[in-house]
């Protein structure tokens, strides 16, 4: 039997794990696919060569195919499906080293509380800056459209922070975050590993908020697809599916994860040094430099904790959140469009067969930390506990 | 508004090619061209030159910043991506393709753009096939300074005259089904191994 070409592009993060891992372990040729892996530098570089077809799949912000759906950024409508997520995890907040300082001066006892709840201090930070008349601070997210622009506003305003007026919040393509803090252009950023080790290692930056310090199960890459090409290929898609998964799954050993930090520091891949890659995967990550890392095993999840699965109540948050940021009209139904893009029922189908716990419903109330599935999916908690209940908003405005 | 009124301005991390582009929209009739290399006030740049239209490389990381400075309205004077016809896919296909994107001012015409979008297209083509005319062209003269030296080996350490040395790797080459500097290659790791 031939094999089945698909060529996927990629950003090199650690979440650009799986199919790093399909291609190197083998899993996309048990599948009869040749996988060709392209490393790109921008997500909208990415998004444009899916797109228009110089890819069949990618690695992409859980919030792109929805801004693709939705036109926004100037391009004309683009259907592209997610038939699973690539794992969870892996984002921090990182501030400069000056800023941590001014931040633990202005407010030890916010520093030393749950660090979702750090963002106390950086009010206070701005509200001296603001006394003496200084000019505001520079944040960056990595898109638009990113997880990270929605965790790092969610951050800000659970500590009396308004994002869009005390502080300038733009963007910087990921692998170039790390420049950005060492030369001052940005007091602080929200990026996914390597990117905030590394700021730490080099003694530049200090990790003020883990991704799960501020929603435990907040959604992080999905693969997409085009829908035509789901159309037209639709056994290429259950197998690729199927080598993701099977990655998934290997990559979530913490036998294997030695392994994977030393697959993903080649150049072709992540590039990162060995050691940053690797104390981030084994989830123990240093906060701040110089100190012992700390237990963090939930930092990078692949595999358990239905990783994997589209779940449309994570999509539905990320479109709820833009619609909270303003990038999109109250008027559209997140509720509604989201099982149009997210594709539980792809899944579903790749998966049968294999031995993968699936879940009974293709989405659920989310932030119940003490929920009856907890075991199956994980902690789940808000760092303001809040719950996130997808039907509240079904058809909101329209 | 008359060709030359269009401000344009190319971003590109590659200055001999953005050369190419700007020339190419000078010569057209354009006259207010501009272009930056990677800089990290960018938006500070954009908005001292508000062009009416950016043409940047498809794989520029400055695009992931410009995409949120164009979602902010209140940073520039609404720009949007080119991409907003839908009848136009062809143009965009060929605009990926070739690796070119363009940011386009709210408002201006489709067809007004479109020859713009066309010449940086044409452009980066012209550019790409120039560079890969260079890499054939620097392989070629590298296999040849391989040969020689093989050759010059095999005559001085096996006495073969030039004719016999290049028949001799020739023949290899034929046999082991390889290129010529592959053998000559292979020789001249062989009689280093042996000093």
């Amino acid at each position: 039997m031939s094999l089945k070409q698909v060529r996927l592009g990629f950003v090199p993060l650690v979440d650009c794990a799986l199919p790093v891992v399909a291609r190197a372990k083998g899993f996309a040729e048990e599948e009869n696919i040749d996988l060709t892996l392209i490393r790109e530098m921008s997500w909208a570089a990415i998004r444009d060569k899916l797109s228009y077809g110089v890819y069949d799949a990618a690695h992409l912000l859980a919030g792109i195919p929805l801004a693709a759906r939705l036109g926004l950024g100037g391009m004309p409508s683009q259907r592209i499906a997610v038939p699973m997520a690539l794992g969870r995890g892996g984002n921090a907040i990182t501030v400069s080293t000056r800023l941590y300082q001014r931040m633990l001066e202005a407010d030890p006892a916010a520093m030393h509380g749950p660090r979702g709840l750090s963002a106390r201090a950086l009010k206070k930070v701005i509200d001296e800056d603001r006394a003496a008349g200084r000019p505001i601070m520079s944040f960056a997210t990595v898109f638009p459209y990113s997880s990270h622009n929605y965790e790092l506003r969610y951050w800000m305003a659970a500590g009396g922070i308004d994002p869009d007026k005390d502080i300038n919040i733009g963007v910087i393509a990921p692998p170039r975050m790390f420049d950005s803090l060492r030369n001052g252009w940005v007091d602080g950023y929200c990026v996914g590993e390597p990117w905030n080790q590394r700021a730490v290692f080099h003694g530049d930056g200090v990790i003020v908020a883990l991704k799960e310090d501020i929603w435990a199960r907040s959604p992080e890459k999905v693969l997409g697809v085009r829908e035509d090409w789901v159309q037209s290929n639709p056994d290429t898609v259950d197998a690729l599916v199927r080598a993701l998964v099977r990655s998934a799954e290997w990559a979530d050993q913490p036998e294997n994860r030695t392994e994977l930090a030393q697959l993903l520091s080649g150049e072709n891949h992540v590039g990162a040094s060995f050691d940053i890659l690797r104390a981030s995967l084994l989830g123990r990550p240093v906060l701040k430099p110089g100190d012992n890392p700390i237990e963090a095993p939930d930092r990078h999840v692949f595999y358990r904790y239905t990783a994997t699965f589209p779940w449309l109540s994570q999509g539905a948050w990320v479109g709820i959140q833009m619609q909270r940021w303003g990038q999109v009209d109250a008027s559209v139904d997140f509720n509604t469009l989201i099982s149009d893009i997210y594709r539980p029922d792809l899944y579903r189908r790749a998966v049968k067969g294999l031995d993968v716990a699936l879940p009974h419903d293709d989405w659920r109330v989310e932030g119940v930390n003490d929920a009856a599935d907890r075991a199956f999916v994980g902690p789940d908690a808000f760092l303001d506990n809040s719950i996130f209940d997808m039907r509240n908003f079904a058809g909101v405005g329209g | 508004m008359k060709l030359e009124d269009f401000s344009i301005l190319v971003i590109d991390e590659n200055p001999d090619r953005a050369a190419i582009v700007e020339r190419g929209l000078v010569e057209s009739g354009y006259t207010r061209v501009s272009r930056i290399g990677t800089s990290y006030n960018l938006v500070e740049r954009i908005q001292a030159l508000a062009p009416d239209i950016i043409i940047i490389d498809l794989e520029n990381p400055d695009r992931d910043t410009l995409e949120q400075m164009f979602q902010v309205s209140r940073v520039i004077a609404r720009p949007i991506a080119m991409f907003v016809d839908q009848s136009d896919s062809n143009t965009i296909r060929e605009a990926v393709e070739a690796g070119v994107s363009a940011y386009v001012v709210d408002g201006l015409r489709q067809d007004r753009i479109r020859p713009i979008v066309e010449m940086a297209i044409s452009r980066f083509n012209a550019f790409d096939q120039l560079r890969r005319e260079r890499d054939e062209a620097k392989a070629k003269l590298n296999d040849r300074k391989l040969i020689d030296r093989a050759k010059g080996l095999l005559m001085q350490e096996k006495g073969l005259t030039e004719d016999e040395a290049y028949n001799l790797l020739r023949k290899n080459a034929m046999k082991q089904n390889r290129k010529i500097s592959e053998i000559a290659q292979s020789v001249i790791t062989a009689f280093q191994l042996e000093f």
